[in-house]
């Protein structure tokens, strides 16, 4: 049961942020949301898939870390085995929070019930002036890209689906044991239909800034491999 | 005549020195044979042999309850894990120390002397973005100045043993630690344990000692002669007859009063030994997890026992005002040291060497180094061991004057008048180096044109930490520049970015060791369940 707060000197002085890395912390995800300013940095390790929204009107970037509910391959005896980790996971339990109703400031808003929350050990929040310390300050510019970012993720997917460029992924993996693994319900980019736009259209995508995630996110799915061999080395483990 | 009798005869140069006998059982006599028989190749073709004859008679004194930083590879190399060693000795991190009043005795006079070295600069540059900056010296250079401020561990408990963000060292309860030393070196290490009183020595014909008679076990044969029986010297002093050298004209320092004071569960826990000045010498104060170690050190021709007593008493009711007043120990000494440490095939470690005034915590880490040195430069034969006692003697002959050197600055800056801190200011009590060193940090700051040997006992920079912490001033400019312009500006700015973030990622010392104590208990409970 989440208890979302607004993170305040006041409130937080002493509060201390686990920053280690553990299914106990709630790392044992399979994936979490990501945005196209960051699929650059995603997609050195991890596959980018869209997944449609509940309401099926509008897509989600997710960045994959496992196959199945629960599963995080990464995630490897108390640490996370990838050089970066996507905005969303990486600033929890920290979130955005909107300001008072009509304004358009954004707040730092922390879940009292997460496991991250320390007792003695742990990152500092302020300083015991009530400062933000440069962890939070870090954590800050993450939620700022993240929150921002978010926003334009629509303008993306609008662009990807008056270009048609989005289809219907289903992968099959056949394991080293034997085992099947599927992955079904996502979407990517449709490599022909990319091809074959017309210079306009390119030149449309260009403009808006969408072609460079585009091709990060085709890019990604090379990572769908490492996630197969993560996986196998697993199984292979016990 | 017997077979060994011949050998001792110094027939046989060419023996192998494998018969190692440690003859004492404090920290020093403990310390050894666990570096040695730690560092022993079993393997060899003479392996060593390491015996330690402990007096079921004698008390210890339990040296010191801080090192430096060197017990950290002193332990790993020994083979005791971190987490052993601090829940075994109740131990606590020491990243330092604190010099309150040693200037002017003001309420507001206090610096700094952090393990971790200044950031990265030529000293000029360092000197010159300090005394830019407004701050001391070790605020405005050094992040572990913020990281004590707040009683912060100097690690995290996921570190690897012994890693640290900072330099760091330790406060122990010494006792302990020696009891853990003697249980590793006898049940993991293989150290043969006596406990026997030594009667005598037997010398042989060549001068070298034979073997030490034992009241119950007879003749202790060995080839070399670890004389680690404290105060008493009994190989050094009593049968060999080597001086020893009084340093008591430089550090006045004679006597002392120990006490310890049990502290609340969820207390504070500092990250430095504490050296609070009084008229007549000063008082330290080593925070561990269950007690506090507190002792007034004192010159005895310039302050009285009533006096000192009084200090004590003082000081006592300021800092911990509800605590019931225990008893005081009294303690005495000497600052002194031998004009030689290795005699013919008799090695002394520990006070049997010397003793220096308690600042700075120099007794552990003179053990750890003599036994270094000893390792380092094996003597293969006998043949040999003259050139390596030669060799060594020259080594510690210099670190001990460089030791009463780097005391003695902490004295000789003060602006306190009373008389204990005027004779402290007399020409003749310094050490003619640090009254020439002294003149030329006017023009430069301390560097390592000061310090050449590679292995400084106290690099520059502790240097640079009490001249400046005592108010000396920053070099006026020369007309010869180091560093690129600039450079140095930044510095100052890096280093409180980096202190805040150290202040946010570290726990306090308290919260490290509580966490440590817990962890341990569960594991426990888990292996019985």
């Amino acid at each position: 049961m989440p208890d979302h707060a607004i993170l305040t000197p006041e409130e937080h002085r002493d509060l201390r942020i686990r920053t280690d890395r553990s299914d106990a912390l709630g790392d044992a995800v399979m994936a979490c949301i990501t945005v196209p300013s960051e699929f650059r940095r995603v997609q050195t390790h991890y596959p980018i898939l869209f997944q449609r929204d509940q309401t099926r009107d509008g897509f989600t970037a997710l960045a994959m870390f496992g196959f199945e509910a629960g599963e995080n391959l990464f995630l490897e005896g108390g640490r996370w085995d990838a050089r970066y980790r996507p905005l969303a996971i990486d600033s929890q339990p920290f979130l955005v929070g909107r300001g008072p109703e009509g304004s358009s400031l954004r707040q730092v808003h922390i879940d009292m019930a997460s496991p991250r929350i320390g007792a003695g050990e742990g990152m500092r929040v302020f300083d015991d002036t009530g400062r933000p310390t440069p962890f939070l300050e870090r954590i800050a510019d993450q939620l700022r890209a993240l929150d921002e970012d978010y926003v334009a993720a629509t303008a993306f997917f609008a662009a990807l689906q008056r270009h048609d460029l989005l289809e219907p992924l289903t992968l099959d993996v056949t394991l080293e044991d034997g085992s099947k693994n599927r992955l079904v319900g996502y979407h990517v980019i449709d490599e022909d239909r990319l091809e074959a736009l017309d210079p306009a259209s390119v030149a449309e995508l260009h403009a808006e800034g969408h072609l460079l995630p585009i091709f990060m996110a085709l890019a990604s799915l090379g990572q769908i491999g490492d996630l197969v061999a993560r996986k196998n080395r697993r199984l292979a483990h016990g | 005549m017997t077979v060994s009798d011949m050998q001792t005869d110094g027939l046989d140069m060419d023996r192998a020195i494998t018969s190692i006998v440690i003859v004492g059982g404090g920290t020093a006599g403990w310390l050894a044979a666990c570096l040695i028989a730690a560092r022993a190749d079993r393997d060899a073709e003479h392996p060593l042999q390491v015996t330690l004859i402990e007096s079921p008679d004698v008390a210890t004194i339990g040296v010191g309850e801080g090192t430096w930083p060197t017990m950290r590879r002193t332990l790993e190399r020994i083979g005791i894990s971190e987490t052993e060693f601090l829940l075994v000795c109740d131990a606590a991190f020491k990243q330092g120390s604190r010099f309150d009043g040693w200037r002017t005795g003001a309420a507001d006079d206090r610096y700094l002397h952090p393990f971790t070295t200044p950031a990265e600069a030529a000293a000029r540059d360092l000197a010159s973005a300090w005394s830019d900056s407004g701050l001391a010296f070790a605020e405005a250079l050094c992040a572990q100045h913020a990281v004590c401020s707040q009683d912060l561990a100097p690690r995290q408990r996921a570190m690897p043993d012994y890693a640290g963000t900072l330099n760091y060292a330790y406060h122990l309860d010494a006792g302990k630690f020696a009891a853990l030393l003697a249980r590793h070196a006898t049940e993991r290490l293989g150290v043969r344990h006596l406990r026997d009183h030594v009667v005598g020595v037997d010398g042989a014909a060549d001068g070298d000692i034979a073997a030490v008679r034992t009241r119950a076990s007879g003749r202790i044969e060995g080839d070399l002669f670890l004389d680690c029986t404290g105060h008493a010297a009994l190989l050094i002093g009593e049968h060999y007859g080597v001086g020893t050298i009084d340093r008591g004209r430089e550090l006045f320092n004679d006597r002392a009063l120990a006490v310890q004071l049990p502290v609340a569960a969820d207390s504070p826990i500092a990250s430095q030994t504490n050296a609070t000045a009084h008229a007549a010498g000063w008082i330290w104060d080593i925070g561990l997890p269950a007690r506090r170690g507190i002792g007034c050190v004192y010159s005895s021709a310039h302050l009285d026992d009533d006096a000192a007593a009084d200090t004590l008493t003082r000081y006592l009711r300021a800092t911990a005002p509800d605590a019931p007043l225990p008893d005081f120990r009294p303690l005495r000494f000497q600052s002194r040291h031998r004009d030689r440490f290795w005699h013919r095939n008799c090695l002394a470690i520990g006070l049997s060497a010397g003793f220096l005034e308690p600042l700075e915590a120099s007794a552990i880490v003179l053990v750890e180094l003599s036994v270094d040195a000893l390792l380092d430069n094996f003597p293969a034969t006998r043949r040999t061991m003259d050139l390596h006692a030669a060799r060594f003697n020259t080594l510690f002959r210099y670190r001990w004057d460089r030791i009463v050197e780097f005391l003695k600055l902490h004295y000789v800056l003060s602006q306190r008048d009373e008389p204990y801190w005027r004779d402290h200011r007399d020409p003749g009590s310094i050490p003619p180096r640090l009254a020439e060193l002294l003149q030329l940090w006017a023009d430069q700051p301390p560097s390592h044109a000061d310090f050449p040997m590679v292995d400084e006992i106290f690099p520059a920079a502790s240097y640079q930490y009490v001249l400046y912490g005592m108010g000396f001033s920053a070099p006026r400019r020369t007309p010869v520049r180091t560093g690129a312009r600039g450079a140095a500006d930044m510095l100052v700015q890096q280093v409180d970015r980096h202190g805040r973030m150290l202040a946010a990622a570290l726990p306090t010392n308290r919260a490290y060791l509580d966490a440590l104590r817990h962890a341990m208990t569960s594991a426990t409970m888990e292996t019985r369940a």
